[in-house]
């Protein structure tokens, strides 16, 4: 034990270590509290990562434990650890107000098990990305694993950074009367720098009374000047200076006749981020079909 | 079009594919090529038939999804012959196609022909149907992974040597099938957080679907990662793709019965409101 080069044993053990650290953070501070992670804490934490991960690689000589973790010895008993957390969390009911198993996201050994994936992802990275700029490039093994990992990297981390500043909120809108004010999602009343007025909402229905089609036709003002008329479906937003409105929901009671329209707005500054590591490893998947099967060399 | 000529389509269809199995055994792959995709174009008639008399594309029940999966498994196949000419693999894929065409028929889960709003994206068919073919070869490959366990080991013992050069054919082959599966489990769930977005606001949101997604997509990348070690226990990389397998189970179909999921998916959709 702990004699190099460290094996699977070690990796089980730091992930333990982790679980149990967070098992202590979670008794002592309470869950995660990922609200404080709101712009511009966000962007500091994501560059101090950064600067980390980069003083790790660097320091891959001193501290042998840095290096360790681009091998998979590390990254599979990691990967182990996430899966039996998940599937941990897929077995228990999630709530937003639950606490420990039943709050998972929140919970601290899941948190810390996947900020060391992610760790591990960074250095791996960047030992790969080493190796290129050294002139050891291969196309058809670099660009997939970059990819793939690199999306996946950049995906995890503006993600979930970026999600304290999602900001979600529901506009009930009338006919006839332009709205700017919406509902945040503890309830509190926002002004909004944009009005919508419902003109007509619609209602479909198939021949058996079930529900083909919810939609809004409606005007939009902006602050900004713009003056839209646009119709809004389920699976059909609408897209205005940063906000996505959506269909939500309606006067269930009136049905058909509804004189009201429930519009989710729906703002995600980190969305551009987050769709880069989307597509990035929707090419690498792209790529590993085309590749196939592992070529040991 | 309705169920009830299933049956005529899929006997069609599955008569077609074990000539195509047959002529794949006897050598003869321009036979197997022709038999195996006309069994196919007979087979997907069925499927648009349904398509058109839906008015929807028949994605929505867990009746319709093995629809797709019957219908993946030989093509699947085809191309995992046409690719390395495994002369098996059309009889493996034609009777994983018939079990589920045989459950089709024994237990049609018919619903009526609508369309909730939330479905009706130009998303749906690529994120369904992408999926179905991950997990035609996903399939494949637990299986040949329980028969490299449970019915190739015996020839291990007995000739080592040789068992060792044709076991190797096996697991790359195994190999194969897993990248390609997961290939197509990251795409298919890539769509979906990209159709998620557009349908309820945000791309994940660890319902529980999503959360069995990530479970079995991570469970295949520990298999991918741990063949890549030079040194590693054959037998338990296979048992993590049985595992992997077991995980999709739930991610497919399991979670309609886990408590925890009830009511709490956006996924579930036998409850029409």
């Amino acid at each position: 034990m702990w004699t190099k080069p460290w094996t699977f044993k070690e990796g089980f053990l730091i992930g333990g270590g982790l679980i149990f650290a967070g098992l202590m953070l979670e008794l002592s501070v309470g869950p995660v509290m990922w609200d404080a992670f709101a712009w511009p804490a966000n962007a500091i934490v994501l560059a101090g990562f950064f600067v980390m991960l980069t003083a790790m690689a660097y320091l891959r000589k001193k501290i042998y434990a840095f290096q360790w973790m681009t091998t998979y010895q590390a990254a599979i008993p990691a990967m182990v650890y996430a899966v039996a957390l998940t599937i941990i969390m897929g077995l228990t009911r999630q709530q937003a107000n639950g606490t420990w198993l039943n709050n998972m996201l929140s919970f601290w050994p899941f948190v810390l098990i996947y900020v060391y994936i992610t760790v591990i992802l960074g250095l791996t990275i960047h030992r790969r990305l080493r190796q290129i700029l050294r002139g050891e490039w291969s196309m058809k093994r670099d660009v997939p694993f970059l990819l793939n990992h690199l999306g996946l990297f950049i995906a995890l981390t503006t993600a979930t950074l970026g999600n304290a500043d999602i900001q979600r909120v529901k506009m009930i809108c009338s006919v006839g009367e332009p709205e700017w004010r919406a509902m945040e999602q503890g309830g509190a009343i926002k002004e909004m720098d944009l009005a919508i007025e419902l003109k007509k909402f619609i209602m479909e229905t198939y021949d058996d009374g079930s529900p083909k089609r919810f939609a809004s036709e409606i005007q939009i003002l902006t602050k900004t000047g713009k003056n839209i008329e646009t119709t809004i479906d389920v699976n059909m937003p609408y897209e205005v200076d940063g906000w996505k409105i959506y269909q939500y929901g309606y006067d269930t009671q009136m049905g058909a006749q509804s004189q009201i329209s429930i519009l989710e707005l729906v703002s995600d500054p980190w969305l551009p981020f987050v769709y880069t590591g989307i597509y990035m490893m929707l090419a690498g998947a792209v790529c590993m079909f085309v590749i196939g099967g592992r070529k040991r060399v | 079009m309705s169920w009830e000529h299933f049956i005529y389509f899929a006997i069609a269809a599955v008569l077609l594919w074990a000539v195509g199995a047959w002529a794949a055994w006897k050598s003869k792959s321009g036979m197997a090529y022709a038999t195996t995709v006309l069994g196919l174009l007979f087979f997907f008639s069925f499927i648009l038939s349904m398509w058109i008399s839906l008015e929807r594309p028949p994605l929505r029940t867990m009746g319709e999804t093995r629809l797709w999966y019957s219908f993946f498994l030989p093509l699947a196949g085809l191309i995992v012959y046409s690719r390395w000419k495994y002369k098996w693999i059309l009889s493996f894929s034609t009777i994983l196609a018939l079990v589920f065409i045989c459950v089709n028929l024994f237990k049609p889960e018919i619903h009526d022909k609508t369309l909730m709003p939330a479905l009706q994206s130009p998303w749906f068919a690529p994120h369904v149907i992408v999926y179905m073919f991950a997990y035609a070869v996903l399939g494949a490959a637990a299986v040949m992974a329980i028969y490299l366990l449970f019915i190739k080991k015996s020839d291990i013992a007995d000739q080592e040597f040789f068992a060792e050069q044709s076991d190797k054919v096996e697991r790359d082959i195994t190999d194969n099938l897993v990248y390609v599966g997961l290939a197509f489990l990251t795409i298919g769930m890539l769509f979906g957080a990209l159709w998620a977005k557009e349908a309820w606001g945000h791309y994940w949101s660890w319902d529980p679907k999503e959360t069995w997604a990530a479970i079995t997509w991570l469970a295949y990348l520990i298999y991918v990662h741990y063949r890549q070690l030079q040194l590693h226990r054959d037998r338990l990389a296979l048992w993590i793709i049985i595992i992997s397998f077991v995980l999709l189970q739930m991610c497919w179909w399991g979670i309609n019965y886990l408590p925890s999921a009830q009511g709490s998916s956006v996924h579930t959709y036998s409850i029409s409101e």
